[in-house]
């Protein structure tokens, strides 16, 4: 306390303090001067010299944890993180004390900035955002937010900028309005700033034909017509098309940098107001495309991405071309998604290569190429570690590190290729990031039970593995014996390192999966009771009209024209509520019919009973979870020797006496056909991804029948089970488990010569000679 | 010999075990009555009903086509009928038993009257479910070999050196083949348990990804800064708390607060010191004020505004701040309700209450004059205190004013 200035000018010596004043403040120039040409020993010597004249002055400190970061080249966020953290109490203690001071006159002129941790806050907030801890970060900045008029107008853009990306990475559209809408008020771009739109509009059918002009190549470089045909003709022919963009990325990497540098650079030259303020208006812009494309409201995102290549054209357009191109892919037109990605020109720049190759990848996944997507990630992973290689580090270079994020991509995709060992250990890396996401759960829940299905499992021989029935052939001649052995022996691949995926992980990933999901969806119901955004809308609303007074009719014409209001946000983001709901109901649904069939592989039917039992207690499930539970219900019932209870399940499907209706049609298997727009050019790719796991109604009918009939066998009732296995069987001719009731039933009925023809039709049936050799005993 | 046999046979699965025995063909009558003793064996000194094996051997006791030796040896070791010799019994050989047997000294009872005595489980081993109780036995006879065919009979039999007939085979190799493929449990009628779909996966669950911000650490460059930002102003403030300022002194302030937007944060104001300000700086509290008018403590502004003292200079800065900026509807009512009241608490001085009254007039006459009020909401309020001072030339004007409006 001592050494402070304003301390000591009171102690008198107002000559020694000026003195001692300009000491320190040249040498903080000098330690800027350091840091800012990446000179950190000597900043840090520096540092050390003002710590001993200024003791513990929390800014130093505060200084000297930012370059000792710097200087260990970024490595020690843990460090950093402690660092910060104390210098922050430490500001906050000394801050109190002049309040609790009892004369409040005479402290009236000791400034508060002395000890105030803003600057703090904000580089802890920047270093979980590094982290990829959005919603720490957002939290730790959010008491910033809520005294930001005071704040230095720099530092109070770079803590909204913040906010906004960590909103976004969190999905927050809550937040993100209630962050945008202070900008908006502050900087005035604005969703529907009536004339700024109206200008812009008359400019935009100019605009829009020179960018088309652009896209059709005529004016456009030989490169970019290149680019074009590689993207054209690649979607003909998978392997071709992937070699001729991978060429043409080659290509343009050895020629000269272009100039794209995607903007985001505002922050330095935020000296001077003017050019602030039209990057900001464009950054803004690019936010409100960004949150449109989050609420998944195409239609408007489209407008406003026509609005924001207006404001870009005259600098860099870059980030404006790949929100289009985004559009582009969340409308279903992939085609165009890949001109535009490659137009906006992100893959001639080291730092966004890997973003473009993750962001093809996605493309292609939707397209339906799985190799060509799994080329472009693992690609993407490439540029990122080598980006992470790069010196000397820079902290952004760490936040442009993707990789957890393209590893979660990857893993969805080898999920998708049948991978699920793979798919596993992505999703594992991936959890650092997401693992407070239920989606990451149950798609590790999925792994496992894929794993189990394709006999990868450790012990998978003695589980369940059902694919195939075994007879042995024992003995020879007249003593031969038929052995059938339904468990299938499973065949260990080569390999002796056993993953660790099992039912037990799969049954703890889906009720973490279910845990974080009544979570989130409580808070849903909170922030719906308290919600904060409509205040907030109200308030900007009356600011606009106090600030447009009488024009307010002329400025509506132009609003339904252009312009984006208040009631369109509203609506946008409802809807996106409501998506979020539905989404949250199907993944319940599926949570829980996981759950059920996961128990019942592990011999658990009264677990299995009670989920499927919630599952059917769901109210408005889609048709195929509702049968999924009803038929988990019943075999569970059965094992727990309750066949009355489970008879009813099944025959809530029967049609009349001895015929089951689908219990769902094909379309059900759509349930995210709702969300797309009707208008989507290229509808025979939006299919494509859902149909390889999709179980088929007639298949969940035959189910019905052996599985009543299995029902009825174990009660004893042969004569009624007949005939159901019969359809059952007619309608799976192949399947393990109704051959092996069928068999049964035959047995059963003293008829074993029908058991094994039988036995001998079904094509997944194989004899296989006795293992054990004669022994002499 | 019995234990010579139970060490080769003791690896068996006991419930594959089961299922063997009671295949007729497929073991000799000794090696028959040797696995009963083994099944005796492996819970000699439990009752027999606690036996899993118990209704295995039941079934054998009472199956007619079982030869008698071999039921009556069950009977013995089930000790049926107070048949006590089994110890004896099994320390023959099964040969040297089957050659002494006696059937006229047995007789034979009904599967009910075994079952009656031992229990009646139907089925054996640990598993809970129905399908396991009502499990077939795995193992068939391959249908191709005829059924004729009497597997006893010498003739198919493996010659030793002779070379093999068709359909010649060895009865050990069979027996052999069966242990060595023997798993538990039986063949029960099996549940077709579809899969879960694969959640869908929606285009949104792929991460597309944008380039963040650049968002890097910063430097506090307010490190050992001069800290005087302000300080001229702070201390110019403190003055103005208690007398008025020069109009330099003024101007100083007006111009700092303008160059500096955010330096009204920093100047020390609260809103416990506003009433002081306003008192003797009217000027320079609008100035602030003004300014604040973002800040989220504005209310408290507000607040510490309409609750000081009614005077003068509080008006004047009212009615400013109601033409610079727009001031919350319930903050100007409050306001005008407390003037209304202090008015009518100045009674003990007449001279002092005249004054106020005339104030408050020539005010509410200025908020209506510049449509900052609307009357209405007001008007039963403003126009008793109009009657109320109606003595007052300035309150019978407004109370004109009111009238016209009406």
């Amino acid at each position: 306390m001592d050494s402070i200035p304003s301390d000591a000018a009171r102690d008198g010596s107002i000559c020694d303090e000026a003195i001692v004043l300009s000491v320190t403040c040249a040498l903080a120039k000098d330690a800027l001067s350091y840091f800012q040409s990446g000179k950190f020993h000597e900043c840090i010597d520096i540092l050390i010299q003002l710590n001993h004249k200024k003791r513990n002055d929390p800014k130093v400190l505060h200084n000297m944890a930012i370059a000792e970061y710097f200087k260990n080249a970024c490595s020690n966020s843990k460090k950093l993180l402690e660092d910060l953290n104390t210098v922050k109490k430490q500001s906050e203690e000394l801050a109190k004390e002049p309040l609790e001071a009892v004369n409040p006159a005479s402290n009236v002129s000791v400034s508060k900035d002395l000890f105030d941790s803003t600057v703090t806050t904000l580089n802890i907030a920047v270093t979980w955002f590094h982290l990829h801890q959005y919603a720490k970060c957002l939290s730790i900045l959010d008491p910033l937010f809520l005294n930001i008029e005071p704040l230095d107008e720099t530092i109070a853009l770079q803590i909204c900028f913040l906010m906004l990306d960590s909103a976004l990475a969190c999905h927050d559209a809550v937040k993100f309005l209630e962050v945008f809408g202070h900008l908006d008020k502050s900087f005035g771009v604005g969703f529907g700033t009536h004339e700024e739109i109206g200008s812009t509009m008359q400019l935009s059918s100019n605009q829009v034909s020179k960018t088309s002009s652009l896209l059709s190549s005529s004016a456009a470089s030989d490169a970019l017509k290149s680019d074009l045909a590689a993207a054209e003709s690649g979607l003909c022919e998978e392997g071709l098309e992937y070699d001729n963009v991978l060429a043409e990325i080659e290509a343009e990497k050895r020629m000269k940098p272009v100039g794209h540098i995607p903007a985001n650079n505002l922050l330095k030259t935020i000296g001077e107001r003017s050019i602030l303020t039209v990057d900001v208006k464009l950054e803004l812009q690019l936010y409100k495309v960004r949150f449109l494309l989050l609420t998944r409201n195409v239609k408007l995102a489209k407008r406003e991405v026509k609005h924001a290549m207006n404001i870009a054209q005259k600098r860099d357009s870059s980030m404006a071309l790949l929100l289009k191109s985004q559009l582009e892919y969340a409308h279903g037109n992939h085609r165009k998604a890949i001109k535009l990605l490659l137009v906006s020109g992100i893959q001639k720049e080291l730092r966004t290569s890997g973003i473009f190759n993750n962001n093809l990848g996605c493309i292609y996944y939707q397209l339906g190429k799985y190799q060509a997507a799994s080329v472009l990630f693992s690609n993407a992973l490439r540029n990122c570690s080598s980006l992470r290689k790069d010196n000397p580090v820079k902290l952004f270079s760490l936040s442009q590190d993707k990789s957890l994020l393209i590893t979660y991509n990857c893993g969805v995709l080898y999920l998708a290729c049948g991978k699920p060992l793979l798919a596993a250990q992505c999703f594992q890396k991936a959890s650092l990031v997401f693992c407070r996401q239920p989606l990451l759960w149950l798609r590790i829940a999925e792994c496992c039970i894929l794993a189990l299905q394709k006999g990868l499992l450790e012990g998978g021989n003695t589980s369940s593995d059902r694919s195939e029935i075994r007879v042995h052939v024992i003995g020879k001649g007249k003593w031969r014996q038929l052995m059938m052995e339904e468990n299938g022996f499973v065949e260990l691949g080569g390999s002796a390192q056993w993953p660790k995926l099992s039912l037990p992980l799969a049954r703890v990933c889906l009720s973490n999966s279910m845990y974080l999901l009544n979570v989130s969806l409580m808070n849903d119901s909170k922030s719906d009771l308290e919600s904060p955004l409509s205040v907030m809308i109200n308030d900007t609303k009356e600011a606009s009209w106090s600030d447009h007074g009488d024009a307010n009719t002329n400025s509506e014409l132009k609003e339904a024209k252009g312009g984006m209001n208040q009631d369109i946000i509203q609506n946008s983001l409802s809807a996106y509520k409501d998506i979020r709901r539905r989404e949250n109901h199907l993944l319940k649904q599926a949570l829980l019919a996981n759950m059920a069939y996961v128990e019942l592989e592990l011999e658990n039917p009264i677990k299995a009973l009670s989920a499927a039992n919630s599952l059917l207690q769901l109210p408005d499930s889609s048709k195929i979870y509702v049968f999924l539970g009803h038929i988990y219900a019943a075999e569970a019932l059965c094992l727990l020797n309750r066949p009355g209870e489970a008879g009813a399940h099944l025959s809530a499907y029967l049609l009349g006496q001895e015929d089951f209706k689908l219990p769902f049609a094909q379309e059900d298997f759509d349930p995210w056909r709702m969300n797309m727009s009707s208008d989507c050019e290229e509808t025979s790719d939006c299919s494509t991804g859902n149909a390889r796991d999709s179980l088929k109604p007639e298949e969940a009918r035959g189910a019905l029948f052996a599985n009543l009939a299995a029902l009825f066998a174990t009660q004893g009732h042969y004569d009624q089970a007949k005939p159901f296995i019969q359809h059952a069987l007619t309608v799976l001719p192949n399947n393990v488990q109704a051959t092996i009731t069928a068999v049964y039933i035959d047995l059963m009925v003293g008829r074993s010569q029908d058991a094994v023809a039988r036995l001998k039709q079904c094509t997944r049936v194989s004899f296989v000679p006795g293992r054990l050799e004669v022994r002499a005993s | 010999m019995f234990n010579s046999m139970c060490h080769s046979l003791g690896l068996i699965e006991f419930g594959g075990f089961g299922s063997m025995l009671q295949d007729l063909m497929l073991l000799r009558s000794t090696d028959r009555i040797i696995a009963f003793a083994i099944m005796y064996q492996c819970y000699p000194s439990q009752k027999p009903s606690v036996n899993p094996f118990v209704s295995d051997m039941m079934n054998a006791a009472c199956n007619e086509q079982v030869e008698k030796h071999e039921r009556a040896f069950i009977l013995h070791l089930l000790q049926w009928n107070s048949y006590n010799k089994s110890k004896e019994i099994l320390k023959l050989s099964a040969v040297d038993y089957i050659k002494s047997f006696d059937p006229s000294t047995h007789d034979f009872p009904e599967l009910g009257e075994l079952q009656r005595e031992y229990g009646d489980k139907a089925g054996s081993g640990p598993s809970s479910h129905i399908a396991a109780d009502y499990a077939v036995k795995k193992l068939l006879h391959d249908p191709d070999v005829p059924r004729g065919c009497d597997p006893n009979s010498p003739e198919f039999d493996v010659q030793p050196g002779g070379n093999p007939k068709i359909g010649c085979g060895d009865r050990d190799e069979a027996v052999t083949g069966i242990l060595g493929s023997l798993t538990t449990g039986g063949l029960a009628p099996r549940w077709i348990r579809p899969c879960p779909p694969r959640y869908p996966v929606h285009q949104s669950e792929l991460l597309w990804i944008d380039p963040d911000n650049k968002h890097e650490l910063i430097w506090d460059d307010k490190m050992c800064a001069d800290t005087s930002r302000g300080a001229t102003v702070r201390d110019l403030l403190v003055k103005g708390l208690k007398v008025t300022l020069s109009p330099s002194e003024q101007e100083d302030i007006t111009t700092a607060l303008a160059n500096d937007a955010k330096l009204v944060y920093h100047c020390g104001i609260t809103p416990r010191k506003l009433p002081q300000l306003v008192e003797h700086n009217p000027q320079i509290a609008v100035e602030i004020l003004t300014k604040l008018i973002n800040s989220p403590e504005i209310v408290d502004y507000f607040t510490a505004l309409v609750s000081m003292d009614m005077s003068l200079h509080s008006m004047e800065v009212v009615n400013r701040l109601t033409t610079a900026v727009e001031l919350p509807k319930e903050f100007i009512r409050m306001y005008i309700t407390n003037c209304i009241s202090s008015c009518e608490n100045a009674k003990q001085d007449k001279y002092m209450q005249n004054r106020l009254v005339r104030l408050v007039c020539v005010f509410l006459q200025s908020l209506i004059r510049n449509n900052i009020i609307d009357v209405k909401d007001l008007f039963i309020e403003v126009q008793a205190f109009c009657i109320d001072f109606s003595r007052i030339r300035e309150a019978a004007g407004l109370f004109r004013l009111l009238k016209t409006l009406e």
